[in-house]
């Protein structure tokens, strides 16, 4: 070590020193893969175009929330009801498809893409670490936008009401309600994503094909139920993959299905969209494991 | 205690076998490995660190046994991979911090462990700017910070001055010195470049074609070839070649000169005997390249021409500074 005394301090160049310091486990490994997922997917620490769609996005999904309850706040009899939690889930379900469909890409394919598990797996970080990190990456932010506007928006009508303690009493099972239908979307909408992510190094690429295979097997499903006449033409309601978390909110909140639409008249409740999404869900998540077990560094 | 051991390793990649029962023992120090493209150096690093299963046999690094514990060779482990493999869009500031918190360091010894090792490897304010932005130079050292940010007992690196030009080169080559010299890391250098090895190894491993051609000091290697002479005549075109040859004076090209093996006054009376001017008869060493050229061609393999002989000196370099 070598040192120099000047007016006001003394300068150490202290060199190359050895670590000797704590060393954490596999939990910091994977909360670092996890948490670089999280910067990377809202665009943080990288330049202003990356920032655009995540935060337009979580825009979108808060402001419309925020101004009603201000409002609420300013003009207490202007603003009765502004829509139905059930309403509002099902506009959040449609960003919540774009969000995800932009984010899965951005976490899994420029690693591939751009060679860099090369040194990401020469570290002691196997190929489930990684994988669980990524998931717990996007389940974060997709559920930032899938529960939380929903939740502010609950404590908006409580505080706003005219006694909250009543709304509270009286609404608490919504609370419940938003809780679990945020957290069932937020896993659909990330398992398939990074499903999607897993087959192409190309960000671009996966988001249309995700984009292409939900609003597409939708068109397909309407225009088989509404066009063809076959017997069982009511299971078609199950390929409608972007109408699935809807129907299962709607159901959720006691909603009626909007009258003459396929999920009114084919004729099933929300367990049975429960059920298709699960197995969407399961078949997406067989397809991210077997992609990711033959990850190569 | 050796570093890193191999016993009877095979790797097949379809029709081609990369590695076929190669025993290698890496011992404390420098150690280069040494050969051409495709002679299976990569492959063997790779079955060091365990990111790929072999066929047969086993190997062992810093006493922990690759197939049965990998991870753990992979926590004491650093390693620089050839080629590309750096996010474009993230400063090395914070990928060689994240880097350092997957080798086990907590989020700020990492950033702060992350900004001194930067700085060692010659990364000052650059640090701070996209790797995307990045000479070849830089990038590799990037790399070298990666490698080194979480302080492993054994750094791998594969052809680290692959892409450098010749100033980033002899900046690399001191670090990797200083790397085993100053901060007593054992280090393993995969390379073609016999006069990087010559440079910083104590000790070398020569392969080719998935076999192991030779390993030991540096002196014992290249001590296997006979020394010869360094002649230099007005032609030593082919017909000189085929001459001496002919003579019992085996000989080769070597930059400007013939490298020739055999005594100095039958050279020299072979020389007068066809009125070739003589214009310099020097002693030469053997060397690694003369050594592996001899060792490839009697194991059946073409000359190498990716085999580069000892790098140019300071003064041949282009003067282009970092």
């Amino acid at each position: 070590m070598s040192e120099v005394t000047a007016p006001g301090g003394t300068i150490y160049d202290r060199g190359y020193r050895h670590y000797d310091g704590p060393r954490e486990g596999r939990g910091r490994r994977v909360r670092a893969i996890a948490a670089a997922g999280v910067r990377r997917v809202l665009g943080l620490k990288r330049n202003w175009k990356t920032k655009v769609v995540p935060w337009g996005l979580l825009v979108l999904a808060f402001g419309p929330v925020l101004a009603f309850i201000g409002v609420r706040v300013l003009f207490a009899a202007a603003a009765d009801e502004f829509f139905t939690y059930a309403q509002y889930l099902r506009i959040v379900a449609g960003l919540l498809l774009l969000f995800a469909a932009t984010a899965g890409p951005e976490l899994l394919c420029p690693d591939r893409r751009q060679n860099v598990l090369a040194l990401i797996f020469t570290r002691p970080v196997t190929r489930s670490d990684y994988l669980v990190a990524k998931l717990a990456a996007l389940l974060a932010v997709v559920g930032l936008i899938a529960v939380v506007p929903l939740v502010v928006l609950f404590v908006g009508n409580t505080l706003t009401a005219d006694s909250a303690a009543t709304y509270l009493r009286q609404n608490l099972d919504d609370l419940g309600k938003i809780l679990i239908a945020g957290s069932v979307l937020t896993v659909f909408y990330s398992v398939i994503a990074l499903a999607a992510a897993s087959l192409t190094d190309r960000r671009a690429v996966a988001t249309a094909g995700l984009l292409g295979v939900m609003l597409g097997s939708s068109a397909l499903a309407n225009i088989l139920f509404f066009t063809a006449q076959f017997d069982g033409r009511r299971w078609v309601a199950f390929l409608s993959l972007s109408g699935l978390p809807g129907r299962f909110v709607d159901w959720l909140f006691g909603a009626p299905f909007d009258p003459g639409t396929l999920a009114d008249q084919a004729g099933f409740t929300g367990p049975g969209y429960l059920v298709a999404m699960a197995v969407v869900v399961v078949v997406a998540a067989a397809i991210l494991v077997w992609r990711a077990m033959r990850l190569r560094a | 205690m050796l570093v890193a051991e191999v016993e009877g390793l095979s790797k097949r990649y379809g029709a081609v076998q990369a590695l076929d029962r190669v025993d290698v023992a890496i011992e404390p120090g420098c150690t280069g490995l040494v050969g051409s493209n495709g002679a299976g150096k990569s492959t063997l690093i790779k079955l060091l660190l365990g990111l790929l299963a072999p066929d047969q046999g086993r190997a062992s690094v810093l006493g922990h046994d690759v197939a049965v514990d990998p991870l753990a060779v992979r926590a004491r482990v650093g390693y620089l991979p050839e080629g590309a493999c750096l996010p474009g869009d993230v400063t090395a500031a914070d990928f060689v911090a994240f880097m350092a918190q997957l080798g086990g360091l907590p989020p700020r010894p990492a950033r702060e462990r992350a900004a001194e090792v930067c700085y060692q490897v010659g990364l000052d304010e650059e640090r701070y700017r996209a790797v995307g932005g990045f000479s070849t130079g830089m990038q590799q050292r990037v790399k070298l910070a990666v490698a080194l940010v979480h302080d492993p007992a054994f750094l791998l690196l594969d052809e680290p001055t692959d892409g450098m030009d010749p100033q980033g080169r002899e900046d690399m080559l001191e670090l990797i010195a200083r790397i085993r010299g100053e901060l007593g890391i054992d280090v393993l250098v995969s390379t073609h470049l016999l006069g990087d090895v010559e440079r910083v190894c104590d000790r070398v491993v020569m392969v080719h074609a998935g076999h192991v051609l030779a390993q030991g000091s540096i002196a014992e290697v290249a001590g296997t070839t006979e020394p010869g002479f360094g002649i230099q005549l007005a032609d030593n075109g082919p017909e000189v070649l085929a001459a001496l040859a002919a003579a019992g004076l085996p000989a080769r090209p070597s930059g400007d000169d013939l490298l020739v093996q055999g005594a100095s006054d039958l050279i020299r009376d072979v020389a007068a005997e066809r009125g070739w001017p003589l214009r310099r008869l020097v002693p030469r060493a053997p060397s690694l390249e003369e050594t592996f050229l001899r060792l490839q061609a009697a194991a059946g393999g073409p000359p190498a021409p990716e085999v580069q002989p000892a790098a140019p000196t300071p003064e041949a370099a282009w003067g282009v500074r970092r």
